[in-house]
């Protein structure tokens, strides 16, 4: 507990990152990164590669940054005015936050799910398809197409096909967030920022996108942040553990759950504290 | 804690029982129900009941009066000493008695809608109860009420018709049958004098054509002018050999002035010819008008004469006409073929009817002396009325309650869709309710970008601060203020300076004009500072928006030189001196410099611009975030998402919005007095004229005709039927927009109700 300890009083302290994941070719690698909220630092100097085609869950007590560092990533807190940071990231060779990086082009290489649903007020198939709308795609085939590719990629297909005219409003919550994958996927992303996807859900509908997420993983390399212990250790294949803006540990799943370098991880992934 | 002694409560007191405040609370909620439900109520009573047929109604009073008049309602009215004076003897004294010793009582008057305007100058009078000697009031029943488009309606008998009727035609079908015919021939004649006005319209175009010419050369061409136009007088039609008679005269001309010229010579020759043949016209249709009328006799009496006639002559029972009466009253043919009908009006009053044959029956009126043998016999006053003045013939005391109906129904269809009649008392409001509904869409046409476009740069692009707030708040003060004042400023700012500068150019704004050379200095000027602002505001559109103090100079920097450059370009309009205007040559005459249809929906746009701002604000401001954010996360450009994901949620707050702006347009008064609402026109600001829409119009509005009826009009008294009428109407278009308002707001929130779970 000493580290904690050390990092709530505000002292540095040293990650630990296991060689497994070093030794994984990166989709998005994490450098030196820090972010203020204003006066408040809520990232601390924060170093992890993400691996391509894996699956990598965030894990850590609520307020630890987990949603700030995903929405870093594609540069979603830019629309917060008292947002500044330090350090850089990088998406396969191009920097995240060099000076004149179109911002634009830079989000539309990566997929975003939220923690709450947010299906637009407009149709299923317009939902899917918005990705290629705002770029300009008007062939209705290759819409069609895109769009049944998505659905289906995202477990959806069945259940919608014969009402993709119909408000995508009208949806259950977990057809919601679904869609929102689909939505996400559509454009073919590199990297997919998934922030606690299915903590509005029920059972069921969890198990539906943990399945999607098996599936998808390996096309897309996966970054999610999730409070469900279980759930981090069925679907992803490396394990980040934060505590205060700060990372702790980060290691394979296997070795997280089991025998993870440091006590303070293995505390609180038991659920001993957190 | 559970050990320390716990407070005592107390709960029974008044206060804590809160009887009082549901008394309270429910008695200024009544007292809001009663005074809402009773506006509406009066407003839709005296509304609603204004065109409703009346029976007609005479009376005799104490002092040997004939009072006649459609009844309209009782009033309560304080009858004191000092009134007494406006009383004829008879009814004095009966006030008198009634009084008593008291210095006031409380009497009845009736209140009768006399129409006969021409004949007895007034519209209205009141009856006091206490001198009406008839017991009865009598409904005669062939009375007819003519509505006619001067001076009014007219109440009498029929008397004679100046054509001949039918054989088995009674006259009520002759007068109906001919009224058709004469509003044909009024049509005809309607459209013969709107097609010499656009003669005249012609006429004056080419004038100003050739003072546009003579503007634009700088030269005199009024000599020019008049030498044309007198050689013009002398050609009866426009052929080849015109050029050779101008040629001499207009020589020595520019090319410009000569064609100017050469049209004014055309059109002088054309429009001659067309004017014989029109007025021509329009002396046969007048001709036409004249030739059949029709004698009316009103209740007002002639004095004919005293003739020894005793009461018995006038008992209800007898049938045939006394002689002295026939003598008296100059009637044709012998008494005897005349048949008497006598109504007893009040003691000793008789209305006495004598019809000979099947003839329209004469009315007299006959007053026995109290010595009872002798009689005072008054004739009833005859008028003489154009068939063609009519336009509506009623027989009020004959209508069956279908009847009342029918001409409810085609009286409103008047007011709704016809012309004013004697000024806008009678008759329709159509250009008014035109007027009212061209200017509130021409202003939401106005508002509508404006408003949206600057609550969408408030909520979505700019950054929060003090600046912002400020604005903000300045513009939610702005709709507190009084509406006159829009008035006033769109009087001075649209009407004068923008109309002017669009009539006369910067002279008749009130500029003074640079001279050419510093005018040009600046205008390079200007063009240097806008370059400077281009190219700084690309550099930082350009650069990492780091929060950076060099960053942030260049930003407002950049802002202020576009500011710069906007009051440059303002500044240089007005001070060229290269713009005299688009209207020179109708100059003194304004064409946009005055009060008009334009200048009223624009400042009417700015009054109602605080109302879509802010509803446009809240509406964005509903916008769930993570919808902004979905959309950012898909790699969509902020006006991208502002389009497709931002306006459409927004939509129904907005277009609510801007349907109560609508709604609080249509009912303002205020400033339409001051830019561009005239009490009476019949030029439409939107016709079928070319170019269809006219903004330099005056035009009539709904909200100032109930102010310019109610207090401007000569007879107020006759207008306020039709005030009740109008605000009915206006209170009418304006619930319908809020009610649409709701309607669409509801119907599209639908649409973007979630699913919960
Ligand atoms: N917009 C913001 N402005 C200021 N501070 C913020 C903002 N958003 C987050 N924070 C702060 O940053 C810290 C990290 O927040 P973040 O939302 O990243 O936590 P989290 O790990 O996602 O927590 P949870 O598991 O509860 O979602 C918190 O202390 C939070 O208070
Ligand atoms: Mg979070």
């Amino acid at each position: 507990m000493n580290r904690l300890k050390a990092i709530a009083d505000g002292q540095d302290i040293e990650s630990v990152v296991h060689d497994e994941v070093l030794s994984r070719e990166p989709v998005l690698t994490i450098q030196d990164f820090s972010l203020y909220y204003g006066r408040k630092q809520a990232l601390h100097h924060i170093t992890m590669p993400i691996a391509k085609g894996l699956v990598t869950a965030l894990v850590g007590p609520s307020g630890c940054g987990k949603s700030t560092l995903l929405r870093s990533v594609n540069r979603m807190n830019d629309l917060i005015d008292s947002v500044s940071i330090e350090g850089d990231m990088v998406l396969g060779k191009d920097s995240i936050f060099a000076p004149g990086v179109d911002v634009i082009q830079l989000r539309k290489r990566m997929g975003m799910v939220f923690q709450k649903p947010n299906p637009f007020p407009m149709s299923i198939f317009e939902n899917v398809v918005y990705p290629l709308r705002i770029d300009g795609e008007r062939n209705k085939s290759t819409l069609m197409q895109v769009c049944e590719q998505s659905l289906r990629g995202a477990a959806l297909w069945d259940e919608v096909k014969d009402r993709l005219g119909e408000s995508g409003l009208g949806l259950s919550g977990g057809q919601q967030q679904r869609l929102c994958i689909a939505r996400a996927i559509a454009s073919d992303p590199e990297v997919l920022l998934l922030d606690e996807p299915c903590s509005a859900l029920d059972p069921i509908a969890t198990s539906k996108i943990e399945d999607l997420i098996e599936k998808l993983k390996g096309d897309y390399s996966i970054l999610i942040v999730t409070h469900n212990m279980q759930q981090a250790s069925r679907i992803s294949d490396h394990t980040a553990f934060m505590y205060l803006g700060r990372l702790v540990e980060m290691g394979p799943t296997s070795t997280i759950f089991t025998r993870p370098k440091l006590q303070e991880t293995e505390d609180y992934i038991t659920g001993r504290f957190g | 804690m559970s050990s320390s002694t716990r407070r005592q409560r107390s709960g029974n007191h008044l206060r804590a029982q809160g009887e009082p405040l549901i008394w309270l609370t429910g008695g200024m909620f009544a007292i809001a129900c009663f005074m809402i439900i009773g506006l509406l109520g009066f407003v839709l009573y005296q509304g609603l009941a204004t065109l409703w047929p009346r029976s007609y109604l005479l009376l005799g009073t104490l002092d040997g009066e004939l009072v006649a008049g459609e009844y309209r309602e009782r009033r309560s009215y304080v009858l004191s000493r000092q009134n007494l004076d406006d009383l004829l003897p008879k009814s004095r004294e009966a006030a008198q008695s009634q009084l008593d010793n008291r210095s006031e009582v409380t009497s009845h008057q009736w209140y009768l809608r006399t129409g006969n305007f021409e004949v007895i100058n007034r519209h209205f009078q009141f009856v006091p109860e206490i001198s009406i000697a008839s017991r009865e009031p009598f409904h005669p029943p062939d009375i007819w009420l003519l509505e006619r488009r001067q001076w009014g309606n007219l109440y009498g008998f029929p008397k004679k018709l100046s054509w001949e009727l039918e054989q088995g035609e009674t006259a009520i079908q002759a007068v109906r049958s001919a009224m058709i015919e004469a509003a044909k021939t009024n049509r005809l004649f309607e459209r013969a004098k709107r097609e010499l006005e656009q003669l005249d319209r012609r006429l004056s175009n080419a004038r100003l054509r050739v003072r546009e010419a003579e503007l634009a050369d700088g030269s005199d061409l009024q000599r020019l002018a008049d030498d044309v136009l007198a050689t013009a007088v002398n050609i009866p039609r426009v052929d080849d050999t015109l050029s050779a008679h101008l040629k001499p005269i207009i020589e020595t001309a520019s090319q410009k002035e000569r064609k100017a010229l050469e049209h004014l010579a055309r059109e002088t020759i054309s429009v001659q010819s067309q004017q014989i043949s029109i007025n021509e016209e329009l002396a046969r249709l007048e001709q036409e008008m004249r030739s059949r009328s029709l004698v009316m006799q009103l209740p007002v009496l002639d004095f004919r004469g005293e003739v020894a006639l005793s009461a018995d002559s006038f008992g209800l029972s007898q049938t045939s006409c006394p002689e002295p009466l026939h003598t008296v009253l100059g009637l044709e043919g012998k008494a005897d073929d005349y048949k008497m009908k006598v109504i007893l009006i009040s003691e000793g009053h008789f209305l006495v009817s004598l019809q000979q044959s099947n003839a329209i029956p004469v009315y007299a009126w006959v007053d026995i002396a109290a010595s009872k043998n002798t009689a005072k016999i008054h004739a009833l006053r005859e008028h003489q009325v154009l068939l063609s003045d009519i336009v509506r013939l009623i027989e009020p005391n004959r209508l069956s309650w279908t009847g009342k109906l029918g001409v409810y129904g085609s009286r409103w269809w008047e007011f709704l869709f016809g012309e004013p009649r004697e000024a806008g008392v009678e008759g329709g409001v159509f250009p008014a309710i035109w007027g009212t509904i061209v200017m509130t869409l021409i202003m939401s046409m106005v508002v509508m970008p404006f408003g949206v476009l600057a609550a969408l740069y408030m909520r979505e692009y700019a950054k929060g601060g003090w600046l912002l707030s400020t604005i903000r708040i300045s513009i939610n003060n702005l709709a507190g203020v009084p509406s006159i004042v829009y008035g006033v400023f769109g009087l001075s700012f649209f009407c004068y300076t923008i109309g002017g500068y669009i009539d006369g150019g910067p002279v008749k704004a009130g500029f003074t004009p640079w001279p050419e050379t510093t005018w040009f200095s600046a205008l390079a000027l200007l063009a240097i500072i806008g370059l400077v602002a281009f190219t700084l505001s690309f550099l930082t559109g350009r650069s990492k928006p780091d929060g950076s103090i060099g960053r942030r100079l260049l930003s407002t920097g950049s802002g202020l030189l576009w500011l710069a450059t906007l009051a440059g370009i303002v500044l240089l309009l007005a001070k060229t001196p290269m713009f005299d205007g688009f209207y020179q040559a109708q100059l003194p005459n304004p064409t946009f410099g005055k009060g008009c249809l334009l200048w009223a929906a624009c400042t009417l746009a700015l009054l109602t611009l605080p109302v879509v701002i802010v509803a446009t604000e809240e509406a964005l401001a509903a916008v769930p975030n993570s919808l902004r954010e979905g959309s950012y996360a898909c790699g969509a450009g902020k006006w991208q998402t502002i389009e497709r994901i931002v306006l459409p949620y927004a939509r129904p707050g907005i277009i609510t919005g801007f349907i109560l702006a609508m709604a609080r347009g249509a009912g303002e008064v205020a400033p339409m007095m001051l830019v561009g609402a005239i009490p009476l026109t019949s030029d439409l600001p939107l016709d079928m004229e070319f170019p269809f829409l006219h903004g330099s119009r005056s035009f009539m509005h709904l909200g100032f005709q109930i102010y310019a009826l109610g207090f401007q009009s000569q007879n107020s008294e006759a207008a306020k039927p039709m005030v009740f009428t109008a605000t009915l109407l206006l209170l009418t278009i304006v619930t319908l927009l809020n009610l649409t308002a709701i309607w669409l707001r509801a119907r599209l929130r639908k649409r973007f109700q979630s699913s919960q779970f």
